[in-house]
């Protein structure tokens, strides 16, 4: 009678309650929520935009060189001089990110010089097909509201799109301490530009001043002022 | 040349770099001794085919030659006995970065959206040597963003360090010194001049010396970034000078083209159709299916073994009724193979590549043939009886140039005008058109006294004390002007071998491959290797010619009469390329059947019936034989279009059809029976070590008598007339131009240049327009006065919008003259 046991695990197991996270992501269903995700989350991307409407994106690939899945493909053009894309002589003509080989690494974003690629929280899509699957520019591309194309497939939720992942960028190019806070970024393109982030040496308080919660992740490598 | 003679034996300089014992040759420099032994010594404006300036203090070393230790800067510093160097000092080290630190004060870093970034001298010395970081907090210098300096290059006077390399090559090399510095201190900046555009053949070269972003080429612009590339190394097949190329291409585009410093050759130069020209290979308007037109002029695309078996019905024609004209688009191996299938299956020998405008094929093949080197050895006679190399064969005209300014040749130029050398040679021999040959047989013949073809004696004897003294002469030799017969080059000589029989000759011919197509048996009595014995090759080849065949003129002719049924036109155009249009023009309409291998619709192939699309530049493999005779790798880099195939597998594929096959299905095979039927012919294998030397020539050993006749002479121009002449611009409207973006407006209009003296006494006074007068017709075009010029000729290049001087030529005739005069008011609108 030796599965008598087996079940009494099963039965044991049934009085403890249920310990799932009530996730329905985006299917219904009365207490749907999304657990709160770790700051550095890297989800999918979006391109940014300068206050004044340019696209950050100037299209030097340097994102795509980096990608080590391969699945950024970018090109550059001349700015139109009357109707100028982006600040400078260069824009992103075309930007393609390939969702069946990110692997979310997030090495896009501490490439890019402009801060123009950074990554959401949003991790919840997901597609049946192949040219879904590739976002151009019409779906990463902030709009003037500072969102970008909400995709039917997406389960997006309010903050998601907040305080996504360039924080991280580096601090001086030459990693010297004594440059800490310097902009990297030329200062011809540099309105715009976020303000730099502190290296090393600065304070180890994990405390932001934008008022975002901090999960236990809080502080591994990167520190956010 | 100082450049990098690393396999020479060195012979004895001694000296120590970073402690270790080495020698350097004698009068070499400090940083070429070092880079030959292994140590890199940063530095921007040295170049090593360049003259030394130490312009930018990057190669500061530390140097002791026993007055103890000093910065020098090591491109203009030669290495002397006993010298000690100390590349990795701490002194030299806080030279580097101090250097880096200053150029960085005022370069932007707008690395990102630069074309440089990523392949920058700037970047990768400031990331290998510099400080890292800058103490500069002021505001960089500031201009307007890229300004256009000509049609192909832009100039971004931010990004520039001043290191003096463009402007250097503009007017050291080029010869073209048309940018310069401007300004002082901190104001300094490259520039052109006001209304003078960087119009140089050679601008592109700028933008791959330019150590920074400054320069940038417009057809590549924002096109890609270094780490998109791939490359092979190729070369360059839209002239004859055949320099050597890195192709680089993205996602299956062409999209950049390097020169490659090559000793024999180019010296890493190019000229900007070989460098922006690739443009063709990517244009939308090539044929990429195989079409046919049963009538009409609408063409029906058709699948390859219909069109196959179309072109096979046509050629199986009477041998004597089929023609092939062109082939110096091909690459040797796919030359081999149509020489194969017309003359070794189909049976003619009516086969031509070269289009009216080239030399008997006897010349080329059989005089002693010179290198590029030979011609421009030190000390040496340089004979120019050709049209101008600077626009036919650039790359060809930088060495030439470089021979005569640096290396102290004598030039002696036989040309009817002055070219772009002409400033620079002891003597300038201005013959009348269709007097070359009497005036070169007078100073065989010592007859030095009086006036011949417009030469004076003072110029004979002159000519005569140079061409029969000490230096050895070697003779470029081409067709300078198309509106004379081609007989008074040969005429010409044949004088000059009289006078220098140690002479050796070089032909400037222009077309691409024309020289492979020669030895290949692309012309009519000869077979591959320039071989005129049919015995030997009908023990390989199914069957070989049984009558003698013609040159194009007469195809053209015998095609106008109906005597040709079927005429093959690989990668030809005669209607738009052939000197005498009217004649071509009638030639292809009377033939049955035209069967055209050509990568655009021409005007000659939209007149085919069958169109078969050819795979070209950039996407075939094979091998080029340049004007020396020097083989060298043509690379595929991207692939070809829709059906279209190498011009090789096209001949294999007809033969096949035909009767016999070629006997060969692969390169490797082709190649194979190259070398064992051939003789005299090396192996061919680009991957293993031919491919890292300059390429072996072809000397195929067959320098047999040549007879010369008597010298012709050309009927006395009449009292009014002037005598034409006529030759080619590199801007023209050629397929490799027109097909080129980027190239296509470049292209200038026809006018016709007078000389002044006939300028004033035509009393053509303040007229813009000038009426020639020609047979029965009558034409208005704008001139303009030229000193370079000819006094009683008249000078006007073939192949420009405006005006098709092919009008005012004819096949057959010996020279073409004109009737001048001021064009009537009122009919100069157009």
């Amino acid at each position: 009678m030796g599965y008598l046991e087996g079940f009494a695990v099963t039965f044991r197991k049934i009085a403890e309650g249920v310990t799932t996270r009530n996730y329905r992501a985006g299917r219904g269903g009365s207490s749907d929520q999304k657990a709160p995700k770790p700051e550095r989350l890297h989800g999918r991307h979006v391109l940014n935009r300068y206050e004044d409407g340019m696209e950050k994106c100037i299209g030097c690939e340097l994102c795509a060189g980096v990608c080590p899945a391969n699945c950024i493909y970018v090109r550059g053009a001349d700015n139109p001089p009357d109707d100028p894309k982006s600040p400078g002589e260069r824009f992103g003509y075309v930007y393609e990110i390939n969702y069946l080989r990110c692997i979310h690494c997030d090495l896009c974003v501490e490439a890019c010089p402009t801060e123009a690629i950074t990554e959401t929280k949003l991790f919840e899509f997901s597609f049946t097909n192949r040219s879904d699957a590739i976002y151009t520019k019409d779906e990463l591309l902030v709009d003037d509201d500072g969102l970008p194309q909400q995709l039917p497939w997406e389960d997006w939720r309010p903050g998601e799109d907040q305080h996504t992942s360039g924080w991280m960028r580096a601090t001086s190019p030459g990693g010297k301490a004594s440059y800490e806070g310097v902009v990297g970024w030329s200062g011809e393109l540099g309105y715009g530009v976020r303000e730099p982030e502190f290296g090393q040496s600065a304070s180890d308080d994990p405390e932001s001043d934008d008022g975002h919660d901090h999960d236990d992740h809080g502080h591994g490598g990167g520190h956010h002022r | 040349m100082t450049a990098t003679e690393g396999t020479e034996a060195v012979t004895g300089v001694p000296f120590t770099l970073n402690g270790t014992d080495l020698e350097a040759n004698e009068g070499e420099l400090l940083i070429d001794a070092a880079e030959r032994n292994g140590v890199h010594i940063p530095r921007f404006c040295y170049h090593n085919r360049m003259k030394p300036v130490g312009m930018c203090r990057m190669c500061l070393v530390e140097v002791d030659t026993g007055r103890g230790p000093a910065l020098q800067p090591s491109c203009m510093l030669p290495v002397t006995p006993e010298m000690k160097v100390e590349t990795e000092s701490e002194a030299t080290k806080e030279a580097q970065d101090g250097v880096l630190e200053f150029l960085l004060a005022n370069h932007p870093l707008d690395c990102p959206v630069c074309d440089k970034g990523g392949e920058c001298p700037l970047q990768d010395n400031a990331y290998a040597f510099g400080p890292g970081e800058s103490r500069f907090v002021e505001e960089k210098r500031h201009y307007e963003k890229p300004i256009p300096i000509s049609d192909l290059v832009h100039l971004d006077r931010e990004r520039c360090i001043l290191c003096d390399r463009c402007t250097r090559f503009a007017s050291e090399v080029a010869g073209d010194p048309l940018i310069h510095f401007i300004g002082r201190g901190s104001h300094t900046e490259v520039n052109t001049f006001p209304e003078h555009p960087f119009s140089s053949y050679f601008s592109g070269n700028t933008v791959q010396i330019c150590p920074v972003g400054a320069l940038t080429a417009a057809p590549y612009r924002f096109k890609a970034r270094p780490w998109d590339l791939e490359a092979v190394e190729s070369t360059a097949t839209v002239d004859a000078s055949g320099a050597r190329i890195l192709v680089q291409s993205t996602r299956n585009e062409l999209v950049r083209i390097i020169g490659v410093d090559s000793d024999a050759v180019n010296w890493s130069w190019l000229s900007d159709k070989e460098r922006f020209s690739y443009e063709a290979t990517n244009s939308d308007l090539r044929v990429t299916e195989p079409e046919v037109r049963d009538e009409g002029l609408t063409f029906r695309t058709v699948r390859w073994n219909e069109a196959a078996k179309t072109a096979v019905t046509a050629l199986s024609a009477p041998p004597e009724r089929v023609a092939v004209l062109g082939g110096a688009r091909l690459t040797l191996e796919s030359q081999y193979a149509w020489s194969k299938l017309i003359k070794g299956v189909v049976g003619t020998d009516n086969v031509d590549a070269q289009m009216g405008d080239g030399l008997p094929a006897a010349l080329s093949l059989g005089l002693p043939r010179a290198t590029i080197d030979e011609v421009c050895r030190p000390g040496g006679v340089i004979v120019l009886m050709a049209p101008d190399p600077k626009e036919e064969l650039p790359t060809l005209y930088l060495r030439l140039r470089h021979a005569i300014v640096e290396d102290g040749a004598t030039l002696v130029e036989i040309t009817p005008r002055d070219t772009s050398l002409s400033d620079l040679a002891a003597v300038r021999l201005r013959c009348t058109p269709g007097t070359v040959g009497q005036v070169l047989a007078a100073i065989a013949d010592e007859r030095l006294d009086d006036t011949v073809g417009g030469v004076d004696g003072f110029q004979l004897r002159r000519a005569r004390t140079i061409l029969t003294g000490a230096k050895p002469v070697s003779v470029v030799y081409g067709r300078p002007n198309l509106a004379e017969s081609g007989r008074y080059v040969a005429d010409a000589v044949g004088g000059m071998q009289r006078i220098a029989p140690d002479a050796t000759y070089l032909p400037a011919l222009r077309r691409g491959n024309v020289n492979g197509a020669l030895e290949m048996g692309l012309t009519p009595g000869f077979l591959p290797g320039g071989s005129r014995d049919k015995a030997s090759f009908e023990e390989a080849w199914p069957t070989v010619p049984d009558f003698d065949g013609k040159e194009t003129d007469g195809i053209l002719k015998a095609a106008a009469a109906g005597e040709i049924d079927t005429l093959v036109l690989l990668g030809a155009d005669p209607v738009d390329d052939y000197p005498d249009a009217e004649l071509a023009r009638q030639a292809l309409e009377a033939v049955r059947t035209i069967i055209a291998v050509d990568c655009f619709r021409t005007a000659s192939s939209s007149l085919a019936h069958v169109l078969l699309p050819a795979a070209m530049f950039g996407e075939v493999d094979g091998t080029f034989c340049n004007l020396e005779g020097r083989l060298s790798p043509i690379r595929a880099k991207v692939t070809a279009p829709g059906l279209a195939r190498p011009d090789w597998m096209i001949a294999a594929d007809l033969a096949a059809a035909i009767g016999p096959d070629l006997g060969f299905d692969s390169l490797e095979q082709l190649r194979s029976e190259m070398a064992s039927t051939i003789e005299g012919f090396p192996e061919i294998d680009w991957e293993g070590e031919l491919a890292l030397a300059d390429g072996p020539l072809i000397r195929l050993g067959r320098n047999w008598d040549l007879e010369f006749g008597q010298a012709a002479s050309a009927p006395a121009p009449s009292s009014s007339g002037l005598r034409l002449v006529v030759d080619r611009k590199l801007w023209d409207q050629g397929t490799m131009v027109q097909r080129s973006p980027s190239l296509a407006g470049l292209v200038q209009s026809a006018e016709l240049r007078l000389s002044p003296t006939d300028v004033q006494l035509l009393n053509l006074g303040d007229a813009q327009w000038v009426t020639v007068e020609h047979g029965d017709e009558s034409f208005d075009l704008p001139f303009t006065v030229d000193a370079g010029v000819a006094a009683r000729t008249a000078w006007l290049p073939m192949g420009l919008p405006g005006f098709d001087v092919r009008q005012l030529l004819a096949t057959g005739r010996s020279v073409t003259n004109i009737e001048v005069r001021a064009a009537e008011e009122g009919d100069t609108d157009g």
